[in-house]
């Protein structure tokens, strides 16, 4: 089925909207854009498997992920005291970033082939398109220096954990999937207050200040 | 397995045990009043502490209860954990009002905080609870992520550069050490899901069901999970090498916060590891996990007596204690004999009733020094010779000096490394635990025998001793012996972890 390539190819285009732009919105955009396309896709397999509460879980994954944390993190973004709103230098390069990132799809790909798990339809293309988001997303928070895109970076690993719980088992019962959300989003507000004291504390959310608990 | 038809009481009583800090956490909101709130939350720990009393006896007559069409679920492994969670709670809820009194005398924090505080400790006791209470895997996980967020927040109480810091590192690396987690639960339960096909969703997660199948796992899938598991809990529970944050984190919360982060939270994490542990054990034979915890346990009491012997800072070196103890307890239960598993459990309770005698008393301590430095602080024993004591008693018992419970339990952890076999791992353990000693115990005498390097007024009777002294009273009579019904509930639970249930 053509759809599914499609929306799966659409959704590490996403991603990949994170890995090289620079902008605090530009991330809380890409992110979202991933998210809506993320609940495409769990409509989709939920048509495909005809499984009813996969699209409860679809307009959950809207609702939450696409509408309420973007809400949040804009919010964020806008009432942010300081006055550069851009990652100027990652500790990576974005053009490095876009480089590693692409070799991480492959490094998916790979590590799909190499598990032992019955393939279908749904999870040879799901299945590596979901453990690449989970490792783009890690590689965003060690490689970027702006506690925003880490936060953007922990979103990204965790819709990677979701596709993959999804094509696998064809997502968790639904109350734990309603906890998983709630986690996610209290999360959410509990680093937004956390980079709120830090812009007052450092004035800036630059992570290099926090480097002063160490043994030495 | 678990037909047997639960008495309503059992299973009010269950319930009761995780509302009752929900309630609390309401009526402090709705309260606001300072002298109110603490005595709330001291009511509410003790509740709790008697109701998870009445638990462990019914466990002990029972053996499993599974209550709510099994998602409550407790066994003598949970009950472990219960009681500790429980008892610690309640002592650092009493140590809390006094504490946190002296710090709103001190204008370090003021009514709103100490609303957030107590609203905090009621949460925070909460999702502990709910951790070995759940059958589902699934939402154990979600108790964990939950006691991550509820205590960034109880940390970040102060705002001061330091704190931030110490919450951003734990809320980032515990956060994704944690979706590691669930990744390796997801692989479990596709495994469950595989090998059992007439599973609904729900009960595919639960951990008795997932026992029941586990000869059915796919052996290399459940290797693949079994990784990503010990990786992310072992994150939360400051394994090294991932213990990173545990340092930054445990030293910066206010001190009752930081007995429960050390005492019991890491606890529940090693619980997370422990149920898994069961389940690719039945699957797989032991011998593989027992390796990896083997070998991560013993790099960590490696790290942490490195930083031990160099540290500067009293509670950054508690927090390495519990790196060092995290790793002992993992090692025990890579040994993997029921003496080692026994002491394991043994030592999971020990150390957290040892570690928040430490932390309780170097938080009075450092309250009256005005400082967390170890170079700083010296003469203790003159300048407050009652809290003194107490952190003597701690520092002796926690660097494994007879006759207090963790020589005990390292004894017996330590004996069984030998008769199983495992001559490297214990030799390792043992250079370690000596350069521990020396260092812990070189800071140890400076700190409490020193010469007083400032004039300060000698301490008055508080309140905030009796908790310590209740801790010192236990940990004489748990290094003598343990009392039977206690004895009883961790043989229990080490059969648990070597078999997979106690009815064999």
């Amino acid at each position: 089925m053509d759809l599914l390539q499609i929306s799966a190819v659409i959704l590490l285009i996403a991603t990949f909207g994170i890995v090289v732009r620079r902008g605090f919105s530009d991330w809380v955009h890409a992110y979202r854009y991933q998210t809506i396309i993320l609940a495409v896709i769990v409509s989709l397999i939920a048509t495909v498997t005809n499984i009813l509460e996969l699209y409860l879980v679809a307009a959950l994954t809207f609702g939450i992920k696409a509408i309420a944390i973007p809400k949040i993190l804009f919010y964020v973004t806008k009432k942010l005291d300081s006055p550069i709103k851009l990652e100027i230098n990652p500790y990576v390069t974005l053009r490095s970033s876009v480089i590693i990132s692409a070799l991480l799809v492959i490094m998916s790909y790979f590590i799909a082939l190499q598990l032992p798990i019955r393939s279908n339809e749904i999870v040879s293309v799901f299945l590596p398109v979901s453990f690449s988001l989970f490792f783009i997303g890690l590689f965003i928070i060690i490689s970027r220096r702006k506690a925003l895109s880490q936060i953007v970076g922990l979103l990204t690993l965790e819709n990677g954990l979701f596709l993959s719980a999804l094509v696998l088992t064809n997502g968790f019962a639904l109350t734990i999937e309603i906890g998983l959300m709630v986690d996610i989003l209290v999360s959410v507000v509990v680093s937004s207050i956390l980079l709120f004291r830090m812009s007052q504390t450092f004035d800036s959310v630059d992570i290099r200040n926090l480097e002063s608990l160490r043994d030495d | 397995m678990l037909t047997e038809t639960v008495s309503p009481a059992i299973s009010i009583l269950m319930m009761s045990l995780l509302l009752t800090p929900i309630i609390s956490t309401i009526i402090v909101t709705l309260l606001k009043i300072k002298r109110i709130i603490g005595v709330v939350t001291i009511i509410s720990s003790l509740i709790i502490l008697i109701q998870s009393l009445l638990l462990i006896f019914f466990i002990l007559d029972k053996k499993t209860i599974s209550v709510l069409d099994g998602v409550l679920y407790v066994d003598s492994l949970s009950g472990v954990m219960i009681i500790t969670i429980s008892t610690v709670g309640f002592l650092s809820s009493l140590y809390s009002v006094n504490y946190m009194g002296k710090q709103y005398d001190k204008l370090l924090v003021d009514e709103k905080k100490l609303v957030r505080y107590y609203q905090g400790f009621n949460m925070f006791l909460f999702t502990m609870l709910l951790v070995p209470l759940s059958n589902n895997l699934g939402i154990m996980w979600i108790a964990i992520e939950a006691t991550t967020l509820v205590s960034v927040l109880l940390i970040m109480l102060y705002v001061k550069q330091s704190s931030i810091e110490a919450s951003w590192k734990y809320l980032m690396i515990a956060t994704v050490g944690l979706s590691l987690a669930l990744f390796g639960t997801i692989f479990f339960y596709y495994a469950n899901s595989v090998s059992d096909r007439s599973l609904d969703s729900i009960k595919g997660m639960d951990w008795t069901n997932m026992v029941e199948n586990a000869h059915n796992f796919d052996p290399s899938l459940v290797k693949f999970a079994f990784i990503f598991i010990l990786v992310g809990f072992g994150t939360k529970a400051g394994i090294a090498p991932m213990h990173t944050w545990l340092p930054d984190a445990h030293s910066e919360a206010p001190s009752p916060i930081s007995a429960l982060l050390s005492g019991v939270l890491l606890n529940c994490a090693i619980y997370g590891i422990l149920r898994f542990h069961i389940i690719s054990s039945q699957s797989i034979g032991s011998e593989f996990s027992n390796t990896l915890l083997i070998i991560l346990g013993v790099f960590s009491i490696g790290i942490s007596a490195a930083s031990i012997y160099f540290q500067k800072d009293v509670k950054r070196m508690l927090a390495f204690s519990s790196v060092e103890h995290m790793g002992i307890i993992s090692v025990a239960i890579g040994f993997g004999s029921i003496i080692a598993i026994y002491g394991a459990l043994l030592h999971i309770i020990n150390h957290a009733f040892v570690k928040s005698l430490l932390f309780f008393s170097s938080g009075s301590i450092s309250q009256k020094y005005q400082t967390k430095s170890i170079s700083d602080i010296s003469g203790i024993i003159r300048i407050m010779p009652i809290t003194g004591f107490m952190f003597l008693i701690g520092g002796l018992a926690i660097i494994g000096l007879p006759p207090f419970n963790i020589f005990m339990s390292e004894f017996l952890i330590l004996s069984s490394g030998f008769s199983s076999g495992n001559f490297l791992a214990s030799t390792f353990v043992i250079f370690f635990l000596i350069i521990i000693f020396a260092g812990f115990g070189k800071h140890l005498v400076k700190m409490v025998f020193g010469n007083p390097k400032l004039e300060m007024i000698k301490e008055n009777w508080d309140i905030s001793v009796i908790p310590m002294i209740i801790l010192v009273f236990v940990i004489f009579v748990m290094g003598i012996y343990v009392p039977d019904p206690l004895q009883l509930l961790i043989e229990d639970a080490s059969r648990i972890v070597l078999v997979g249930e106690v009815n064999h």
